[in-house]
This record gives structure tokens, sequence and C-alpha cells, in this order.
């Protein structure tokens, strides 16, 4: 800004010698304003009561009298009065003569103001900005050369950090020991102590290369992944369910999760890595992975209250917006830290992006929603394939074994989706209006049309209906082979909630007779008034046993309803004839047994439940463990017996073959909308208040060296964010790399080189070492983007590897007067690990970390569904809870307390840095907390394991495993006095809570 | 005096960097704040009313609404409310009345609170962002409708510490029956250090009143005795690590942190227990009541949390995810504003009106500021089938404050003659933060942080102190 400044004047300079040449107004006048004025006096602030903006309300209050400056106020405002300084700008430097006398002259020619010019306050920084200029090759390499080097050798990141401390009087701190070392970075790439035996065989390794060597296998190890996708996530403030009012599952989100895992551990290329994350399904739509990559976009919170469940189109447009400017803030702070948000309302204050530029970016989003997705039609096709086989394997051997048994079909899990032998969903359901599956639950029903047949898909269900008899008028269709009944009674036509796998939406009771039909062993069909079901029997019999052999039907009927005024109706049909009814049903009549013979010839079975003729409301007729199965039980031979053991082996092998299959091939990503939306320019923000032209997708202009340019209004929406995935990854692009090599730096020194890693604006950091920065980003590109890489320059360098120690020595208090900060690196930043690294670690000494790689999150919590489900943390005491943290099932509004008061921050935020606080809700999380306890436990149960009764090695082996070295012969003597008294646990318990066990040096 | 003092000598032999700074959550120090101005209230105790209280029904006199009951609201159907189109207008269920010197409405719904009048400042023409509960919660508790930021509780602990050595800075009682529609982020520091968020007290637990206060009972091999000698080892253990590190004092602050929860110990189970109390406070808010008695305790608790120091203390009267199904567990009344507002009026009123009356006894209502908000209002015209229920209203609620610089019995702003919108003097929560702090002696747009690009605010870039409301 200053720098342009200087250009405005020197232009004005030029063009005040002409005295009568025309004005340009843009170029001379609007810059005055723009630049003193229009900060208050601008349309909306209520600080400059009037705007000068535009002309208008210069003109209308007499401010400016066309041609005659001596009577225009605004003259008089800004020139000096009676000695007295200027009255504006307030509480700012006033206009210098030049400017003043520029403005008289404007005034004096006629004032004119272009309609078109419309003055805007200027952002802070310009295009000028320093980290928007091309990476500075040249500047480096003068810097460099300053440094003390020979030329044959390579340039360092030694070079760059020496020079400064050298400028400064300043020296690198002393190598760290081996056991330090190693310590530090073990924590630094897999957010874990190094195991003892890890610990000795690096210390005593007598290679010169032990440390380059060590750091291979560091980076090998997928842990690696485990570690640096967390920070990862951070900046995609990932988590597993939805968040806001709701908070609903997001059970496929891990999908995206473990890619962030396997790409830094197969080190992808950091372009790719990008362009997959947020164009992968369109550039790649044939990789898997690439596809995956694109959960990135949808990694946040998403209101499923505001953006589906209202029906206010305002609010849903309101959430929309918040929605885009989440997805839009995220890709571009992670990507090239730049706070695009803030121009959402207004012209950026502080970077050179407009408003305009903020909706041209929300073009490039506007044509996609979050929600799941399939990872390929091919995939799915082969999934469903595969599963719906063994699937039919599977009901095949039940049906032999359940034929063999003699146990019959259950026809409430037949209602729920399944073979009728238990692989039914429990309160899954079925439309009595269209036969449709429904999960959810519903009230009344809309758009009920009555005596309308639905045959169903379900292989033993044949349809459903809502009857109204019509005082036995009607003639009422109850199958697919055009049967209808008559003589059913008039009903109120209405139907609430669905036929059910079990209680009906708002059920009064479950439970009926002293039998609560939701427990084990136990069934219901729950068969809410008006509604009737027909049950295919020919379809039962010839699964069973393929013979015309008689069925029959047997369940325990009732009214589910409460006492009171309330009754209802049930039926029972075969092929249309009634063979059973139960008029004016109470809650008090308890159960009904029903047994009904099915002959040979049979073919249909319908329930019906009607209202009684007082109204529908509390009509739950249920039937109760409701079986169709063989009249007679067959006795079974010798060879039916080994037949009958063979098939449950198959079922067996058939069962862990499913299971073997895991999950749909499904992840939570981002899917096209049937049209891309027209994006205008929202006043202030507000979705309510567009304004202007449809807007072209676009990149921000301040990158000169990059075509901002993404597309047309025709884009599709594939191509808008393909296009912007090639302008963030352009190689002329300096921001992208600049960032994150800072990342990098920031999480291997605690803090970047630019402090505010997101923010590379002008509200956030500047860089202590902009040569080392630009080097290090050019170095990116040199070494393919390779992300490991750039971890061994960094961890292999003398700045990395220096002691944190600091003692209270002379060259330490001169040094603090110098860099108190460490800015310049004069020794090793100590640090607390965070706090999933202190769980993994507690779990990794304790013996107990399951290292199970990958899959869905597990989930310390009990779930419970409700409008918004309850999720109650449990103590983690189980090996299927003890993977690493960055497995976890992360809930947003619910967040793990443990970890929280540990300082895991919260994902509904970009969280660029984690922060360390440290209070006493912490000491007491670490020292009384359930799991901790228990780990102290386990630990000590490994070091008996480990060691045996003998006190002085247990207590060696507790420090090893904690601290990675032996104790001090005072620790050993301490710690001697304090296990006797109080046993080995103890001493876990205070090792697990010790500063040395959380802090780095 | 001495007890300031004392405080600060302690951050001084502490090092004061970092970790020193990272205790004020539990010490009094020179927040970042500070105070800015003269302050009126030293403490805050906020009620919390969530689901959407019907300003129509409560605090806010429509007669012209009642005039029009059972005409329609919006006879040419424009209109699209959250879940619903609008019915017939509906004017309150409860009559209302004039009260106290002032003079000021208030309906039957409230009778005990209506003695209070006139400590109490009324704000009509409160409105929101947004009709959707969870984001109108954060946004009245974080000044935004995202997740994400930090709660007022948090910014007024970041800018001016706690006055208690032994009782966590920010405290909320949530309902006894499940949490806010958002969740525990409406009480989170957001952005902020996370020693910023609140301290959940369990009223329901006495034993266990913070989560790992102490060792869980059937783990039996952590007794007191082990536990104190577990914490002298271990401060031992540290001395000797802290020894060659002498440049780093967030290790001293480490070793303070176990010191302190020690004494959160001794403090935390004393504060819990109400049978300290009279027998006439105890009956005041009423604790043994079935119904009402639950969120009487967390009043009476409030209370003794700020007579001990506690600067800032939210209770919740509702709840959100739960699977009670009598009556709705918050004041979201749909169907039935008769059942579920004549539920939670009753609980409101006793333990509000109990609150007010305590602290004005103990002297401590001049310098306690008490706010009673909810996330938004509810709509004039009926919801459902029988029109029996209110839909949300982000046009317009009242929200209340007492106590602490607060003028008794005023009124301020107002909304239309049928109170679907804010009219004069629409307000949404910058100005309400804004005054708060303002009691507080923190100027609104002074108490910054930097966060990702945007020194952060409570009131965001808005907010004006209510002056009318000032005593």
């Amino acid at each position: 800004m200053f720098y342009l400044g200087c250009v405005w004047l020197i232009a004005l300079g030029c063009s005040a010698t002409a005295a009568d040449e025309p004005f340009d107004f843009g170029q001379q006048i609007a810059p005055i304003f723009e630049q003193h004025c229009v900060r208050c006096h601008s349309p909306g602030n209520s600080k400059g009561e009037i705007s000068l903006a535009t002309f208008d309300d210069l003109e209308s209050n007499e401010y400016v009298i066309a041609g005659d400056p001596g009577g225009s106020y605004l003259i008089e405002l800004v020139t000096s009065q009676d000695g007295a300084p200027p009255s504006m700008p307030k509480d700012a430097l006033p206009l210098t003569d030049d400017e003043v006398a520029l403005m008289r002259r404007w005034i004096e020619q006629g004032a004119k103001w272009p309609q078109k010019i419309v003055v805007k306050e200027r952002s802070k920084a310009d295009a000028s900005w320093w980290s928007l200029q091309p990476l500075n090759v040249t500047r480096l390499l003068e810097s460099s050369s300053n440094a003390p080097k020979s030329e044959s050798r390579a340039t360092t990141i030694d070079d760059f950090i020496r020079a400064k401390l050298n400028a400064h009087n300043l020296t690198l701190s002393p190598r760290a020991d081996r056991r330090t070392l190693i310590r530090r970075l073990s924590f630094d790439l897999h957010g874990l102590p190094p195991a003892p035996e890890a610990v000795d065989a690096f210390v005593n390794d007598p290679d010169p290369q032990a440390y380059e060597k060590l750091v291979e296998r560091t980076l090998d190890s997928p842990h690696y992944g485990e570690r640096f996708a967390q920070h990862w996530l951070d900046i995609a403030h990932y988590a597993d369910t939805h968040g806001f009012e709701r908070d609903q599952r997001r059970d496929n989100a891990w999908r995206y999760r473990d890619y962030v895992i396997g790409a830094f551990n197969e080190d992808k290329p950091y372009d790719r890595f990008l362009q997959e994350q947020i164009a992968g399904d369109v550039l790649w739509t044939s990789s898997e992975q690439a596809v995956i990559a694109t959960g990135f976009l949808a990694a946040g919170p998403w209101d499923f209250v505001g953006q589906v469940e209202t029906k206010s189109l305002e609010l849903r447009r309101s959430a929309r917006a918040l929605d885009l400017d989440d997805m839009l803030t995220q890709v571009m702070t992670a990507t090239m830290a730049m706070t695009v948000n803030c121009a959402r309302c207004h012209d950026h204050k502080l970077d050179p992006i407009s408003q305009q530029e903020y909706y041209q970016l929300q073009a490039v989003f506007a044509g996609v929603r979050r929600d799941e997705r399939v990872v390929s039609d091919t995939a799915l096709k082969q999934y469903e394939e595969k599963r719906n086989l063994l699937i039919a394997q599977r009901n095949k051997l039940e049906f032999e074994i359940g034929r063999l048994e003699g146990q019959g079909l259950n026809l409430a899990d037949i209602v729920g989706g399944g073979n009728g032998l238990g692989t039914g969903t429990y309160r899954s359901a079925i439309d009595p209006r269209n036969a449709k599956v429904q999960t959810s639950d519903f009230g009344k029903l809309d758009n009920v049309v009555t005596n309308q047949f639905s045959p169903s898909d379900f292989e033993f269900i044949d349809g459903v209906f809502i009857p109204d008899g019509d005082v036995g008028k009607a003639d009422i269709p109850i199958s697919s082979t055009g049967i209808t009944i008559k003589g059913l009674p008039k009903t109120s036509g209405d139907a609430w909630d669905m036929i059910r796998n079990g209680p009906v939406a708002s059920q009064h009771s479950p439970e009926l007779g002293g039998i609560n039909f939701t427990e084990d062993g136990h069934s219901l069909l729950g068969l809410h008034a008006n509604a009737g079901i027909t049950l295919d029997v020919s379809a039962m019999r010839r699964r069973l046993i393929g013979e015309p052999l008689a069925l029959r039907f047997t369940a325990k009927l009732g009214y589910f309803g409460a006492v009171g005024g309330h009754y209802a109706d049930a039926w029972v049909f075969v092929d249309g004839k009634q063979v059973a009814h139960f008029p004016k049903l109470r809650r008090d009549d308890g159960l009904q047994n029903i047994e009904i013979e099915l002959p040979p010839s049979s073919r249909f079975l319908t329930l019906v439940a009607t209202d009684g003729g007082n109204g529908f409301s509390m009509d739950q007729i249920g039937f109760g463990d409701p079986i169709v199965k063989l009249d007679v039980a067959a006795e079974l031979t010798s060879e039916e017996r080994e037949r009958h053991a063979e098939l449950r082996r198959e079922r067996l092998e058939v069962m862990a073959k499913l299971d073997a299959l895991g999950p749909p091939p499904k992840f939570y990503g981002v899917v096209a909308e049937s049209a891309v939306p027209e994006v205008q320019l929202l006043t202030r923000g507000d979705p309510e208040s567009p304004i202007g032209d449809a807007l072209r997708p676009a990149a921000l202009g301040s990158l000169a060296m990059l075509n901002s340019e993404l597309g047309t209004l025709q884009s599709s929406e594939g191509e808008r964010r393909a296009a912007l995935a090639l302008w963030i990854t352009h190689p002329d692009n300096p921001l992208t790399r600049r960032v994150m090599v800072n990342r990098l730096w920031h999480w291997h020194f605690g803090r970047g080189l630019v402090d505010t890693p997101s923010d590379f604006g002008f509200g956030g950091g500047r860089p202590s070492h902009p040569e080392l920065l630009d080097w290090l980003a050019e170095e990116l590109v040199r070494h393919d983007w390779s992300l490991k890489a750039m971890h061994r320059l960094v961890v292999t360098s003398e700045a990395y590897q220096q002691t944190s120690y600091v003692n209270d020595g002379a060259d330490t208090v001169s040094a603090r007067r110098i860099d108190a900060d460490n800015r310049l690196l004069w020794h090793q930043n100590p640090r607390r690990i965070e706090a999933e690294s202190i769980r993994d670690s507690v779990l990794f000494v304790s013996g107990k970390l399951n290292p199970q790689r990958g899959g869905p999150g597990f989930e310390d919590f009990q779930y419970q569904e409700a409008y918004a489900p309850i999720y109650t943390y449990i103590t983690a005491d189980e090996p299927a809870l003890w993977r690493r943290s960055i497995y976890r099932y992360t809930v947003r509004t619910t967040p793990n307390g443990f970890l929280t008061t540990l300082d895991c921050p919260d994902p509904a935020n970009l969280t660029p840095t984690r922060m360390t606080t440290t209070t006493p809700l912490q000491s007491l999380a670490l020292y009384n907390n359930d799991f901790m306890l228990r780990q102290a436990r386990y630990l000590a149960e490994r070091i008996k394991q480990d060691v045996g009764p003998e006190q002085q090695a247990q207590i060696t082996r507790a420090f090893e495993l904690a601290f990675g070295r032996r104790p001090t012969e005072r620790e050993l003597r301490l710690a001697e006095d304090f296990v006797h008294q109080q046993g080995l646990f103890a001493l876990c318990r205070s090792i697990l809570n010790s500063n040395e066990f959380v802090y780095v040096d | 005096m001495s007890l300031v003092y004392s405080r600060r000598a302690f951050l001084q032999s502490s090092g004061g960097g970092l970790g020193g700074l990272a205790l004020t959550a539990m010490l009094t120090v020179d927040g970042r704040a500070g105070s800015h101005h003269a302050p009126k209230a030293k403490r805050v105790i906020q009620i919390f009313c969530p689901g959407g209280m019907s300003q129509i029904d409560t605090f806010d006199y429509k007669p012209e609404l009642d005039k029009r009951t059972g005409q329609p609201f919006d006879p040419d159907g424009d209109l699209q409310f959250f879940a619903s189109k609008p019915g017939n207008c509906q004017g309150s269920y409860w009559k209302f009345r004039q009260h106290g010197d002032s003079g000021l409405w208030m309906s039957d719904l409230f009778p005990k609170l209506a003695t209070c009048v006139d400590d109490m400042a009324f704000i009509y023409s409160m409105h929101s962002k947004t009709a959707l509960h969870g984001p109108a919660c954060f946004m009245m508790n974080t000044g935004f409708t995202l997740p994400g930021f930090p709660s007022m509780g948090s910014w007024v602990t970041y800018g001016l510490g706690s006055e208690a050595d032994d009782l966590p800075a920010f405290v909320v009682l949530p309902d006894p029956r499940g949490l806010p529609p958002g969740g525990i982020i409406n009480w989170g520091a957001g952005f902020l250090p996370a020693e910023h968020q609140a301290t959940t007290l369990d009223t329901s637990n006495p034993g266990q009143p913070i989560t790992d206060l102490f060792p869980p009972r059937d783990f039996t091999a952590a007794t007191p005795e082990t536990d104190r000698a577990g914490l002298e080892f271990l401060e031992q253990l540290n001395r000797l690590h802290r020894e060659p590190r002498s440049g780093n004092s967030e290790l001293d602050a480490r070793i303070k942190a176990y010191e302190l929860a020690a004494r959160l110990q001794l403090s935390a189970p004393e504060v819990m227990d109400l049978s300290s109390e009279t027998a006439a406070t105890q009956q005041l808010y009423d604790i043994d009541h079935p119904e009402t008695g639950p969120f009487g305790r967390q009043c009476l608790l409030a209370r003794r949390l700020v007579q001990r120091g506690v600067r800032f203390v939210q209770i919740y009267c509702g709840a959100e995810n739960t699977t009670a199904k009598k009556i709705r567990p918050n004041w979201d009344s749909h169907e039935d504003v008769v059942r579920d507002h004549g539920y939670w009026g009753t609980v409101l009123d006793t333990g509000a009106s109990a609150l007010l009356k305590d602290l004005k006894q103990q002297g401590m209502l001049d310098d306690t500021l008490v706010i009673c908000t909810t996330e938004f209002g509810r709509q004039p015209g009926a919801q459902g089938a029988e029109g029996k229920g209110r839909d949300h209203n982000a046009g317009a609620f009242t929200a209340w404050l007492a106590g602490g610089g607060v003028r008794g019995g005023v009124g301020y702003g107002a909304t239309d003659e049928l109170g679907f919108k804010a009219v004069d003097s629409p307000t949404y929560s910058y100005d309400l933060h804004a005054t708060a702090l303002h009691l507080l002696g923190i100027d609104h747009t002074r108490l910054t942080f930097y966060h990702n690009g945007i020194e952060r605010r409570l009131t965001d870039v808005h907010g004006h102190v209510i002056q009318e409301i000032l005593a």
C-alpha cells in the first residue's frame, strides 16, 4: 500500500504542472478519497455521517459547489483554519498541500465525478504484498552467497539459519545427544515415543550415518502417515459427524481419513495430493483413491436442519451460503493461506481480495453439495454382487438348516427385509401406501389412497394396502392376483407410520401379557391401523420344503396402545377368506393366541388392522412372534443329521466371508447438483440481497503471474474445480509452495518461519527467514513435490538437531536479550506433546496399543438414536478401543472430554496450529481418569512380565519405557522408597503424569 | 488485597511465561483486557432457556394480538416459517398484568418473577439471524451462527481471569435432562486457549461434580493416601527433571497445576453441598420439588459459585437431545404452548425469582449481572392442526437483565403490534454482549483474539452498549 501510495503521489505531482489539463477523476481525485475519507465516510458506516463513495452526498449537502472551491465546505474541512489542524480526516494525517491543491482545481473545473466510479476503501496490502511475489531466486542466491560456505558445497538450511544468527551475534546450540534425538524424531514423525530397544540400537550404532538411517527408518514406518494425517485433518476440520443441532453420523467419512494417511505414507507428490482433494473425481475418474480424496471438500460441518429439515427457503439459502463459505475457506486457507472468507460481506480490508473475487471463487463450488457418495459405480456393483451372492448362499444354507431343525419363518423379520431367519433389520419397515422400504419414523401419513394394492419386491411379501371397507360395500384388493375382500367396516381412511419389524413410531409400549416383544427371542410385527399386508405363502413353501405340504401360522396378537377408550379390529384372511376376526380389541384384552392352518394349496396370508370406527389414534395392533412353519415337524435321519452339521460349517464360512467384505465402498464427499446455480455478488453477504450479473468462476487476480480465469458461465462444476486445482498447484503459484514448506517447518519446530501458517496476508506474521522460505519452496519442486524429501532436509539440519536445553549461563542471558522468542532458532523449542499423542503414548508404553490400521473408526462412546443422537463416552478398556487416536470416531457436538481437556481442538475450526495450555483440569484428567488409571495398572503388569519381581529392575524398566532412559542414582533411590511404600502401580501412575513424559526436549 | 498480592507473587515466581499465563482461568491476574473502565459488575450469572421462549406469552404484552385471535395471521399465505405456514393469530395463553412501581407488564406464567420486575430491565426487541436452534444458540452464546467460536463466558474469563484461586473461572450447569441444541460447544472456548472453556458441574453427582475430580470409586488401588503420596513423588520427579531446563517456565506451571488441582478437590465438593444453606433459602429455591427442584438447585449453586469468586456461571433451563417423552424437553413448543411453556415457565419462575431475591438479600445483586435469554422467539400465529403450538420466530424475542449496574424496571425496544418482528431498536446478540462486557468494565471492541486472519471479537464488527438500561 505504501509503495503504491507513492506512485500515486508522483503521478499526481506530474499532472499538477499542467494547470488546465482535463482531470482524470479516477486517477487523480478518487485515490485521495480512497486513502483519506472512505474508511469512515462510506455507505452503511454510521461513523461518518455522509458518504464519499459517490457524489450524491457531497452535492446534496453542498459540501462541494462546482466551480467554487472557496464556498465548498469540503475544502474548509481539509484545510487548516485559524492555525488549528484541519478537522478532517479525523485522527489521521492531514491531506498534503498538493492533494488539497488538486482538490481545489477539481472543484474549480466543475467537480466532474463520473457516475460509474464508486470509491471504496483500499485494502492495507496490495498485489505487491510479499507473499504474492514470485519466489525470489536472485535474492536468495545473493543472500546465500553471504553465508559462510565453501564454493563446492550445496546450499543447506543451516546456511540461512547461521547467516541470520551471525548477523545477531548468536550461534546454534550444540547437537542434542542421541537419546534426545531419537525421542524428538519419533514424536515429530510418529507422535509416539521410541521403544527402549530402538533407543539402545540407535545410541550404540557405530555407523556415522546412524542418524540419517534412523530418519529413513522413521519415514518408512506407517506411523508417519498416521501422524501427519492428523496435522492435515486439523486443517480440513475433519470429523465423523455432521455437527450442528442434529449431529448425525457420517459412517463412511473414514475413507478420506485413510486416503490422507496413505497419501503421506506413499509420499504422494504434494501437487497431486492437492489436485486429487479438490478435483480428483474429475481429473482421474477411474482412480478410486483420487475420487475418495474429494472427501476433503466435505470434511467440515454441515447443517442438516438448516439445509434439509426446515421448510423455510430463506433459512435454507442462509445455511447454504455459510456451507459454501466453509468449503471455500477451507480450500483457500489450507492450500494458500489466504483468508478469502474476509471478503464475503465487503472487499477484504487487509488483503487485495475483492468481494467479487470471493463470489467468483464461490462459483467454483456452487455446483456441489456434501453427501454420501459411492467410490465408483463399478466398485459398488462388484461389492453388491459379491455381497448378494454371499447373502443368497447364506440364506439358502439357513433355509436348509431351518428346514432340518423344523424352524419356521418369522414374518416380522420378513417385514424388516430379512429372510425370515433373522437377517432383517430391526424397525425397518414397509410403507403401506406404496410398499417402499422405510427406515425412519413417520407419524400420520400424507397422501393416503385407500383400497389401493401396492406390490412388494420382497420375496415373501405379495403387497400392502390401506383398507376402508365403506360399511361393507367396498371391494378391497389384497393380492397381486386380483383377490379382493369385502365386508370390512368404514374406517377413518387414515394411517400412522409404517408396517414395521418392531414397534411402530410412538408406540405406547412393546410389552403385553408380561412379554416385552423387543427383547431377545421375541419379535413383533407392528401393524398400526389402518393397514394390511399380504404374505406370499407359496413362496415360503417353495423355500421351506419345495413340496405342497401344509404350513401353520402362529402369533400372539394384541392391542399395544394405551388403556382407555382406545380399541381396534384385527383380521386374518387366507386367500381372501376371513379365518379370524378380533373386533374392538383393547389393551385390557391381553394377548390372543393365533393358530391357523395354511392348506397345501393356499397362496396368500393377509393380516389387517382397522380402526374400530373411533379414529385411528393409538391403534397399535401387533402380531407378537409371528411364525409360519411346517405343520408337522419331521424326524431327522442320520444322513440328515450329517447334512445338518455340514450345513452349519458352510454357514460359518460364508458368514466369515461376509464379515471380511467390510462396509460398502462409499465415502462422504461432494456430489454435483443437477445444474450449476448462478452465483451473484451478495450485498453485505446477505443471500437475500444478490446484486449484479452472474459471475464467472475465477481465482484471485492479485497473483499477477497466473491467469485467474477458471472458466465461463457455461463451465460444468467439475471443470471449475479442476481449473481451480490446477491454478492452485501451478508451478508459478508462489503461495502454495511457500505455505506448505512453512507448515512442515511449523510441525518440526513448533513454529513456522511465518508464525501464522494459515494466513500469509497482511494480518498474519512476516517470515523470520524469507530467503530460507523461498529456498525451501524451490526445493519442494526440485524434489518433485516430495514431502518426505522436505522432512529429510529439515530433520537432518543442524538447526533441527540442536539441543533445546537453555541453561542460565552468560551466553544464554545475552541470547535471551537479543532473541527471547527464539525466532532466529538459537536453540530447538521444547514442546508438550498433543492430546492424541499423550493418549497414544500411554497405550504404547503400557503395551496395549492396538496397531490395527485403517477402516471404520473405533467408537469410545455409546450411541443412542434420538432427534439429536446421544453420544455417551465410556472408558476405553478393550483392544478395539486401543487403536491410535487418528482412528477415533470423532463427534462434533460431543467431543471426547479427556482429549478436549488436553487441548484437542474443536473440529468446527480450521486448526493450523495447536495450542498448549496448562490447567488443573488437565492434571485431574491425567491423574484420575479411569482410562489413565487402568493403563497405569497395565503398565505395571507389563513391567512385571518384562523383568520379574526385582524392584530395581522394575523401576529401571519403567523409566526406559516411558522416558527412553535409565533412572539416575537419585531417581532410583527416590523411586525405590516410593515403590516400597505404594507399589509399582503408583509409580507407573506418577510417571505417566510426569513432565518428562509429556514434554519433548 | 493480600489475596491479589499473593497471586501476583506466584505468577512472578513461576516465571511469568506462557505457562504462567495459562493459569489465569484459576487465578486473578491483570488479564488481557483487564479493565478498560471501572466495572459495575464483577461476575455474571446467565440463564439460557433453549428451544425458543415465546415472547408473546411471557414478557411482551400485545393486546392487539389478543383482539385478533382467531383471524388469519397471514391472509395472503406468503409466509413460510421454520416448520409450517402460519395459522390464525393467537394471543397470549396467559393473562398479562402490570407489576411493581414500574408498572411493567408480565404474564401470569411468572407470578414469582413478577414481584422482581422493578429490578429487571427488558429488551423487547431482540432478534436473531436464524430460526434454527443450533445456529441460533451459537449466535446467542458466541455472536456467530457457526460452531467454533468462543462463548461469552470464555471471552469474559479470557479478558478478566477469575477471582477464585480454587475454583474454575467459567462454570456451566447444564439441564440435568441433557445438553442444549448444538451440544457442549455452546460453552466451548472455540479458538481461544482451551483453559477458557467452561467447566461443567454435574449437579446430579455431588461426589464427583467435576469430571475426574477424584479417581472412580471402584478403582480401589487409588486411595486418598496413595493419591497424596503419588503427587508428592510426582513433584520430586518433576523438580529433578526441571533442574537442567531452567529456561522453560511451562514446566513450573505444570508442577503448580497439580497443586491447584488438589485445592479444587477440596473446594468443589464444598460448593456443591447445599445442606449448609438455611432452610429458608432451600425453601426459596424449592430445591426438593420433583419438577422445579433441579433448576432451583442449579440457581442456588450458581449463587454459591459466584459468591466464591467464579466469574461466569451459565445455567440451562431446558435440554435438547434427550429421549424424555412426556413434554418437550425444552421451550420448543410446536404442538402445545400451554403444556410446554406451562411446565418450563413454572420451572424458570421459581428458580430465577429465588436467585434475584437471594442475591439481593446477600447484597450481591449490585455487582452480579444476571442475564436471562433464549435463542429466538415464537410466532404470534398458531401452529399445528389444533392451533395449540407456535413455530420458531427469529424476528422477535425478549431478554432480560438484572443487577450489576442494570437499571431496574425499564423496557428497551419494541416489537410490532402483534409481536411478530422487532421494529423499535432491533437488537442482535451483539448489543446484549456489548452491554454485558461494558458492565464488566470491558470495551467490547478491544477484547480481541487473532484467529486465521482476523482479530476476532465477541461482537464481530457490530455492537453498541445499550445505554438506556444502564443504572
